[in-house]
C-alpha cells in the first residue's frame, strides 16, 4: 500500500493525516513533507497516524527529525494514534516520552502545550 | 521442515515485499494476528539493515531471506547479506538513549518483538530471528 499525506490547518495548528505504510522506501516522503511544512512556517504540528497500516522504525527516525525541525523553531510535535500495535513500538523504542501521542485528533488539537 | 528462501534485489522497494511473503507463511503456519504484526516489523527492520548494507557497497547480489516453521512451536525467519555487517549496539536503557540519532531503532525493535534473536557475522550479518507462533509474553491474552 502507498504512502498518503495530506495537511490543513486547524486553528494555529498544522494536521498532517498520513495513511499506508511507513518504510525504508516510503519514508523520504514524509521527511520531504515534514521538511515542506516546517520551511512553509507551520511550527505546531499534529501528525495523525490513524489510518497508519504499518509503521517501522525508518518512519520513527523521521518523526524524530521532524520533532527536532520544529523544536529549533521552538514549535511542538504531537501524535495522534490509537492502534495499539503502533503504540507498542513506541513504547519499546521509549518514544512514549518524547512525543506526546493522544488518542483522538480533537484531544491532540485541546492540548495547549 | 525445510524453509522457503526468498532471494531479494537490493533496492527498498522490495523490504514491502518481504514483509507480505514471510507473514503470509507465518500464518500458514498457524501465527496469531497479533504476533503477525510484531513478525512484519521485525522482517522490515532487518531486511532494511540487510538490503542496506548491499546498497553501501554497491553489490548486486541479492539479500535472502530464509523461513519456516521450526517444529517446536516457533517460527524461524533468517535474513542474511553479504555487506560489511555492522557491530549490534549494546542493548542500553531507554533514559540512556541519545536521542538526536534518528537510526539505530531497527535493532532495538528486533530485540523488542521477537522472542530470541542472533546476530552472527559470516560473508556478511547473519539474522536470525524467532517467533512463538502461539500468543505468549507481552499483551497475551487466554482462551
Amino acid at each position: 500500500m502507498e504512502l498518503t499525506l495530506n495537511h490543513r490547518k486547524e486553528g494555529d495548528r498544522t494536521v498532517l493525516e498520513v495513511g499506508g505504510e511507513v518504510d525504508v522506501y516510503t519514508a523520504p516522503k514524509l521527511r520531504e513533507k515534514l521538511v515542506e511544512l516546517v520551511g512553509e512556517g507551520h511550527y505546531q504540528i499534529v501528525v495523525d497516524m490513524t489510518k497508519v497500516e504499518f509503521l517501522d522504525s525508518t518512519g520513527l527516525g523521521v518523526l524524530v527529525g521532524g520533532l527536532k525541525r520544529v523544536r529549533s523553531h521552538d514549535g511542538s510535535l504531537s501524535l495522534v494514534c490509537n492502534q495499539e500495535r503502533i503504540l507498542k513500538i513506541f513504547r519499546i523504542t521509549g518514544l512514549t516520552k518524547v512525543f506526546p501521542i493522544h488518542d483522538s485528533l480533537d484531544e491532540a488539537l485541546q492540548d495547549s502545550e | 521442515m525445510t524453509d522457503v528462501e526468498l532471494h531479494l534485489p537490493p533496492d527498498v522497494r522490495y523490504v514491502g515485499l518481504a514483509r507480505l511473503v514471510v507473514m503470509v507463511a507465518a500464518r500458514q503456519a498457524g501465527m496469531a494476528d497479533e504476533r503477525l504484526e510484531d513478525l512484519k516489523i521485525a522482517v522490515s527492520e532487518a531486511t532494511t539493515n540487510a538490503i542496506n548494507a548491499h546498497r553501501r557497497t554497491a553489490k548486486p547480489a541479492p539479500v535472502v531471506l530464509a523461513f519456516g516453521p521450526t517444529g517446536s512451536g516457533q517460527f524461524a525467519v533468517t535474513i542474511a547479506d553479504t555487506g560489511p555487517g555492522f557491530e549490534p549496539p549494546p542493548l542500553e536503557a531507554h533514559s540512556s538513549r541519545d536521542w538526536s540519532l534518528e537510526n539505530g531503532l531497527g535493532v532495538t525493535l528486533i530485540r523488542g518483538l521477537a522472542d530470541d534473536v542472533e546476530f552472527r557475522r559470516e560473508a556478511g550479518m547473519v539474522v536470525k530471528m524467532r517467533f512463538s507462533v502461539d500468543l505468549t509474553g507481552d499483551g497475551a491474552v487466554g482462551d
